[in-house]
């Protein structure tokens, strides 16, 4: 008998039923139902709320009108943190006009000596004060991932309240998941040596948010 | 013998604690570390508290959700095949751990792998996967701070959150220089950052040169076929990433029906573990890079659908996995299933309980002797590795329950022990001093003149050793209790005595 049949016989053993195909009916219906536990109610707006946990979890936020003001805004950033002006960008991200704000770009996955990572998201949640990023041709992993510096771009009508409702939206506008859905909260830390919190493990050291829009 | 006790120390769960508690370094590292986890979990539930949650309410709500994957796990292991398949990752099954050694090997032979990073697993460490691949020519390379730390030791982890919890900051350096090939410095914790980033400069290159990664998951989604991978320091993300191939390890109870559930697990598990509300990185992972190639910009960019959006350059490769395989474990889970233990299985691996545990804090993990420590090990060690195995484990308890009070899942640890303690007797797997003491006990409890009369004489006995200072320093009957504290007495009246007098009154 190959493991898969020995483990699931002794599975079967246990759960102890019958009828698998009617129990298989009961799980693909709770499956399609999707019930959301208890979730926290958002008093303050979801921007507010997001940006304040954020800066909690050490992230920086800034904010920007709209597009066109965003280079300017990393360029600002770069400069105040003695960064360079030389980063890396994910493809979704190229169209701005980075050499009018005197930064160097290219748009591709990352590699080690990449210093400044800068990302969009697929959007934000306000909860934790989390990006959700997904992986794509347009949206590598490595840019959020292998530079000491993320930049992430986040629009204000991006930011939802809890992760039931970013997993709501990326069923409506994706269907089905990439390869990597990773949700950011903030630099990389560790507290493995003798329990004392270090920021900059293997990823980011620094998480630098830019907010997008109009806020009121 | 079954092929997990083979490995287990813990039959000398007794020596091993004696020396533990000898050890100084061992007990000043634990000592500065339990008011840190139990500050950090307070935190935690308090940020619950402030959102207007209720962790009891939340706890029973992924009770439910745990009992009813387990009570249909069957079906629940098959939705995951099916839907982990269709999106593109291959999944095998390994009855125990030396099952899933022989498969990784063989993954890693069949690619052409001479370097593997790890991203932290205790379910590798049941199978002593480690010690397979290097045996087979493969550097494994533990890429979870605490876990390099344990394994430049030489050592296992003592905590399943904390691998290195029970070394101090000149052990580290120790370690750290003669593997970095530099001199040993004078440290102290104003060098921790520093010495993080030695290791991050380190690890950074086994990232990029390895040619598979290996990871366990903290939960499979059914719904989506997917592993969810929760870490602070990024490394899950840099072994699922940039690797060509990945090697989820898991148990098969770490099964989740959908995301929704995964998101009121995940209220849950960083808070209980660390305190966080949300850890740094959370990750699904599922199928292959594969699943990437050709798809749209992911949802809108910044400036909505379409406007931002550019191809990627010429010859891009894109990221991720090329080959993606799910093992999924049994070792002694299955067999669990439907048993007086189940409740065992719906563990999240969180540490909470261990985090609040006299016994885990006087002795540290590695005096449980296999690869679980604290309650939950416990529990676990003597179901998994033959309760003949672990005797001592279940009676490793002060009774104080607190293990229960903090289970996010509300696993009802003690009375789990407590049953093993039974089985233990009803397999006559205890002292015969004990079961005979046990036996007389049982004859006089069951003639009440004569049980009267006896706790009469006893009580006065003690009162007389106790010379009217409510406490005996040395008991002859129990010497060992009383060598390193008094033993406590009653004021010299048997309970039944005492609820005559009262009801008199």
């Amino acid at each position: 008998m190959s493991a898969r049949e020995e483990i699931l016989a002794r599975v079967r053993a246990g759960v102890g039923k019958e009828d698998a195909a009617g129990r298989r009916i009961t799980a693909e219906s709770w499956l399609a139902a999707r019930h959301c536990g208890p979730q926290p109610v958002i008093g303050s707006s979801l921007v507010e709320r997001f940006r304040s946990k954020a800066e909690s979890l050490a992230s920086t936020v800034a904010t920007v009108v709209d597009l066109a003001a965003v280079p300017a805004a990393v360029a600002e950033f770069l400069a105040l943190n003695q960064l360079g002006t030389t980063a890396v960008l994910t493809p979704e991200c190229a169209a701005g006009d980075w050499a009018a704000a005197g930064l160097t770009v290219s748009a591709r996955s990352a590699v080690d000596a990449d210093l400044v990572g800068i990302s969009g998201c697929f959007c934000a949640i306000a909860e934790t004060g989390t990006l959700l990023l997904l992986s794509g041709e347009n949206s590598p992993a490595s840019v959020s991932l292998l530079p000491e510096t993320h930049i992430a771009l986040v629009p204000v009508g991006r930011i939802v309240a809890t992760m039931e409702a970013a997993f709501a939206l990326l069923r409506a506008e994706r269907g089905t998941l990439p390869r990597a859905v990773n949700f950011v909260s903030g630099p990389s830390r560790t507290g493995d040596i003798e329990q004392t919190i270090v920021l900059g493990a293997h990823g980011p050291c620094r998480v630098h948010l830019i907010l997008i829009g109009d806020i009121a | 013998m079954n092929a997990a006790a083979k490995h287990s120390q813990a039959m000398h769960f007794h020596a091993r604690a004696g020396e533990k508690v000898r050890n100084p370094a061992l007990q000043r590292a634990l000592q500065k570390a339990r008011p840190l986890f139990v500050g950090k979990r307070q935190k935690g539930l308090a940020s619950l508290a402030e959102d207007g949650l209720d962790f009891t309410n939340l706890r029973s709500t992924a009770e439910n959700i745990r009992n009813r994957v387990l009570a249909d796990l069957d079906v629940w292991l098959e939705l995951f095949e099916e839907r982990a398949t269709a999106s593109g990752a291959e999944v095998m099954w390994a009855r125990d751990g030396d099952e899933v050694a022989r498969l990784v090997v063989e993954i890693a032979q069949k690619h052409g792998v001479r370097k593997v990073t790890k991203s932290k697993s205790m379910l590798s460490e049941e199978a002593r996967l480690n010690e397979a691949l290097s045996a087979a020519g493969i550097r494994p390379v533990e890429t979870d701070l605490g876990e390099y730390i344990v394994q430049l030791a030489g050592e296992p982890p003592s905590h399943i959150i904390a691998p290195a919890v029970h070394k101090s900051i000149g052990e580290v350096e120790a370690l750290f220089a003669e593997e970095h090939g530099r001199p040993q410095q004078a440290r102290t914790s104003a060098d921790i950052p520093a010495m993080a980033r030695e290791a991050r400069e380190v690890l950074r290159q086994h990232f990029l040169s390895a040619d598979m990664g290996i990871s366990g998951a903290n939960f499979l989604i059914a719904e989506t076929g997917s592993a969810a991978l929760v870490t602070n320091e990024g490394n899950g993300r840099m072994v699922t990433t940039l690797p060509r191939v990945h090697v989820v390890v898991t148990g098969i109870e770490k099964l989740l029906p959908t995301l929704e559930d995964f998101a009121t697990l995940m209220r849950l598990l960083p808070r209980s573990a660390t305190g966080q509300s949300i850890s740094n990185y959370v990750s699904l992972l599922t199928g292959t890079r594969a699943r990437d190639v050709g798809a749209l910009t992911p949802g809108p960019s910044p400036a909505g659908r379409g406007e931002m959006g550019a191809p990627l350059h010429d010859g891009q490769v894109p990221e991720g996995p090329e080959k993606t395989v799910f093992i999924l474990v049994d070792n002694g889970r299955a067999n669990l299933l439907g048993s007086a233990y189940q409740d065992m299985l719906r563990c999240i691996r969180c540490g909470a309980c261990m985090n609040h545990c006299p016994v885990y804090f006087s002795l540290g993990g590695h005096a449980y002797g296999w690869v679980y420590p604290g309650p939950m090990g416990s529990v676990l060690t003597p179901l998994y590795t033959g309760i003949e195995n672990a005797l001592d484990l279940p009676h490793a308890s002060t009774g104080c329950g607190h293990c229960a009070d903090v289970c996010p899942v509300g696993i009802p640890l003690p009375s789990l022990m407590h049953r093993l303690k039974e089985e233990q007797l009803a397999r006559g797997l205890r002292p015969w001093s004990e079961r005979l003491a046990l036996r007389v006990w049982a004859w006089v409890a069951g003639r009440p003149r004569l049980y009267r009369w006896l706790t009469r004489r006893v009580a006065r006995y003690l009162d007389w050793l106790a010379d009217g200072t409510g406490r005996i320093r040395i008991f002859g009957l129990a010497p060992a209790w009383t060598a390193e504290r008094d033993l406590p007495v009653a004021a010299g009246k048997t309970f039944h005595e005492l609820y005559a007098a009262q009801k008199r009154k």
